[in-house]
């Protein structure tokens, strides 16, 4: 057992996240949280914080998973009145930066999750990312699409 | 990182100034600057109220005269507007000229204007002079503009009864970035220092959030989102935006616009009713300067009394022995006009399909500017967006300044006892930003329409084999296919690549635009493989251009063709 192990986290975790998902990689557990507070000093902060890279769309949200569209958009402007830089900044709770990374990712998931199209996509690639991890399937790998299109 | 020099613009005057002030927190006012008209707004702790110059009027006309030796601006003596626009004296339309080169067809059709607007088409800024005393001083619109704000200033000072520094200023959504930089600069140089720039209908947008909050709070409803499509024209631009508000938040979901205006139609006419207008506008003596001010005061009454009547008479004696008694209807004006409220048409479908909003799904359509009051204008709103009536409840020529105004107080961190400050407005980029690469196209990174703050990636790779350079050079635009129909923002290369074969190295442009809108460039070389070897990167704010930028496309072209170009990575799937 090495103590540190925990900490230097592997970089996958890209500084500037593109379009995909944070699901679509692996290991759902805690490495992933640490390693986005080890990477970036300034959002050491929220490293406790509910909107880690590895929680679902819906965890970073605040909303359950079968929330209707309005309760996405609520949850969206809810959370937009208090993180959004504009507002943030001006009640100096934190730095643009860190507020501007915060938005960034809620309206990520709120893009994401707002769309039909692409929230069907998403709740399917969040399944079978879960049902391998409970079932301990090949190594919490999400389904390829073969078997997604089976149901 | 290098600071743009106007940015770090101060005065003596201001430094004393803050000090009286740091009791208190000072509220930001809001400025509308028109093509033709100017207002200002401030919240004054329970609304928003306009202030007057000292002839009483809220609406000033936007235009400087260098009649002496101090020139003036149009803040406080519009009586001698119209004598002085016959001189040659006065400089106006700055809006519809800032941060543009010669080459630019809006600059080519300001040569009508009565002063002079002189074109090389070299890609510089123009010459722009006034006459006085017979003689030509050039001027920039950077200067006039601030000549004018410097008045504006004084005249909400006094009335505030204290020094007004921080302003939020209302832009037309088609400006650059680069056009940005001319009027922060010309604010700067005015002493007032720009905390935000608001495209217009965002500022309509917000007051609309504003009044919507207002109704559900009255309604004790749970205030559920609401759509509005807001459509502003004046007279140098016409843009749209759809939003959604609800809470007092008002998300933007799309953005269009273009240069398209009063002035579009003034010219228009002016042409149609003077056809060989053009002969007058290209020499610009002083009985021509006289000719063009008498012909455009003549045409721009006909036009707004066409407005309130069906046809209206128009009888000017242009003095060069040319006269003009035409009665002109408003079937004629608008099949004069006709591309023009085409465009007007397309910029909205363009917008509701850019929010992917259905025309049905819109709640209100809110149409604002000076141009709403034009009976064509507001048909085509209303038939575009299959609608018998207009939004009512906003002032079509005070809307945008009001939000402004409201983004001022909400700004300055301003809190109003009964909410009606809780206000927020989510952004979008007006104009896709990306850089120059397979073979001279424009690859957007940003898109329009893109939520800020946003942050974007894109892998790039070389040409040739063992290209070591990269040029990167930034664009920003509507995203046509051809680089340079976008606007350049400016340009640096990535050295020291390691040697490979073409198509090897990765080359990752990252753009990120921040809360404050400021847009930087990152570039790097990606590590392939183990070895450990630093690789090159940077980090640039931008825009870096100055005003010679038109020039530099075409020269990096010369002195670099393709060595050091790039292209997309084809994304594997």
């Amino acid at each position: 057992m090495i103590s540190t192990a925990s900490f230097p986290a592997p970089k996958v975790v890209s500084q500037f996240q593109g379009n995909h998902s944070p699901n679509s990689r692996t290991g759902i557990g805690f490495r992933g949280r640490i390693s986005v507070s080890a990477s970036r000093a300034s959002t050491v902060e929220r490293a406790g914080s509910r909107i880690a890279s590895t929680s679902s769309l819906y965890e970073v949200l605040g909303i359950r998973m079968g929330a209707t569209c309005q309760e996405i958009k609520t949850a969206y402007r809810r959370l937009a009145r208090v993180v959004h830089p504009d507002v943030a900044v001006a009640n100096g709770q934190r730095g643009g930066q860190a507020s501007a990374d915060e938005f960034m990712k809620i309206h990520e998931a709120y893009s994401t999750l707002s769309d039909p199209d692409r929230r069907a996509d998403y709740d399917r690639r969040l399944f079978g990312q879960q049902w391998a991890a409970t079932s301990g399937f090949s190594g919490g790998r999400p389904r390829t699409w073969e078997t997604d299109q089976c149901w | 990182m290098a600071e743009p020099a106007y940015t770090v613009a101060s005065d003596s005057e201001n430094t004393e100034e803050e000090k009286s002030s740091s009791t208190f927190p000072e509220i930001a006012i809001g400025i509308d600057i028109g093509t033709s008209q100017c207002s200002v707004a401030v919240w004054n702790g329970s609304q928003v109220e306009l202030l007057k110059n000292t002839r009483n009027q809220k609406m000033m006309r936007s235009y400087v005269t260098f009649k002496d030796e101090v020139p003036s601006g149009g803040v406080s003596n519009q009586l001698s507007h119209e004598h002085e626009l016959l001189s040659g004296a006065a400089i106006f339309n700055m809006k519809r000229l800032i941060g543009r080169v010669d080459t630019d067809p809006v600059v080519h059709a300001s040569r009508s204007l009565p002063f002079l607007v002189q074109t090389m088409d070299i890609g510089v800024r123009p010459f722009i002079a006034a006459l006085v005393n017979n003689v030509w001083r050039s001027t920039t619109p950077e200067e006039a503009l601030a000549i004018f704000l410097v008045e504006l200033r004084a005249m909400a000072g006094i009335q505030l009864k204290r020094p007004v520094r921080n302003v939020v200023l209302t832009i037309p959504v088609s400006f650059g970035r680069f056009q940005l930089t001319r009027i922060e600069r010309a604010c700067a140089m005015a002493g007032l220092h720009v905390l935000r720039l608001m495209p217009e209908p965002t500022a309509v947008a917000l007051l609309y959030a504003q009044q919507q909050q207002q109704t559900a709070h009255d309604n004790m409803g749970s205030g559920s989102e609401k759509i509005g499509l807001i459509f502003n024209m004046g007279a140098g631009y016409c843009d749209v935006a759809v939003t959604a508000t609800a809470g007092g938040v008002s998300q933007i979901r799309a953005l269009a616009g273009t240069t398209i205006g009063g002035e579009d139609l003034l010219q228009n006419m002016m042409h149609h009713l003077l056809p060989n207008a053009e002969t007058l506008f290209s020499t610009h003596g002083i009985s021509e300067i006289k000719a063009i001010g008498l012909l455009r005061v003549a045409t721009q009454d006909a036009i707004h009394k066409l407005s309130f009547q069906a046809s209206v008479q128009i009888d000017v004696d242009l003095g060069n022995g040319s006269k003009i008694n035409k009665v002109l209807d408003r079937q004629e004006f608008e099949e004069v006009n006709k591309k023009v409220f085409e465009k007007c048409e397309s910029l909205i479908i363009q917008c509701l399909h850019d929010a992917k909003i259905e025309v049905e799904d819109v709640n209100d359509v809110i149409a604002v500017g000076g141009c709403s009051y034009i009976p064509k204008v507001k048909d085509l709103v209303l038939n575009v967006c299959k609608r018998q009536e207009l939004y009512k409840g906003m002032n079509p020529l005070e809307a945008a300044v009001s939000g402004a105004a409201l983004e001022g107080a909400v700004a300055s961190g301003i809190s109003d006892p009964f909410g009606n400050l809780d206000l927020l407005t989510i952004q979008v980029t007006p104009l896709a930003i990306g850089i120059r690469a397979d073979g001279g196209k424009f690859v957007p990174i940003i898109a329009r329409n893109t939520t800020m703050p946003a942050r974007k990636e894109m892998t790039f790779t070389t040409v040739h084999d063992n290209q070591t350079e990269a040029l990167i050079i930034v664009y920003e635009g509507e995203g046509q296919q051809n680089a340079e129909e976008n606007h350049l923002l400016g340009y640096f290369k990535i050295v020291g690549i390691p040697s490979a074969p073409k198509g090897v190295p990765e080359i990752s442009v990252c753009l990120d635009i921040d809360a404050s809108n400021v847009l930087r460039v990152y570039a790097s070389a990606k590590h392939r493989g183990p070895h450990q070897k630093a690789m090159p990167s940077m980090e640039v704010r931008m825009p870096t251009v100055d005003d010679g930028h038109g020039w530099c496309a075409e020269a990096l072209h010369r002195a670099y063709g393709s060595t050091s170009d790039l292209v997309t990575v084809q994304k594997k799937i």
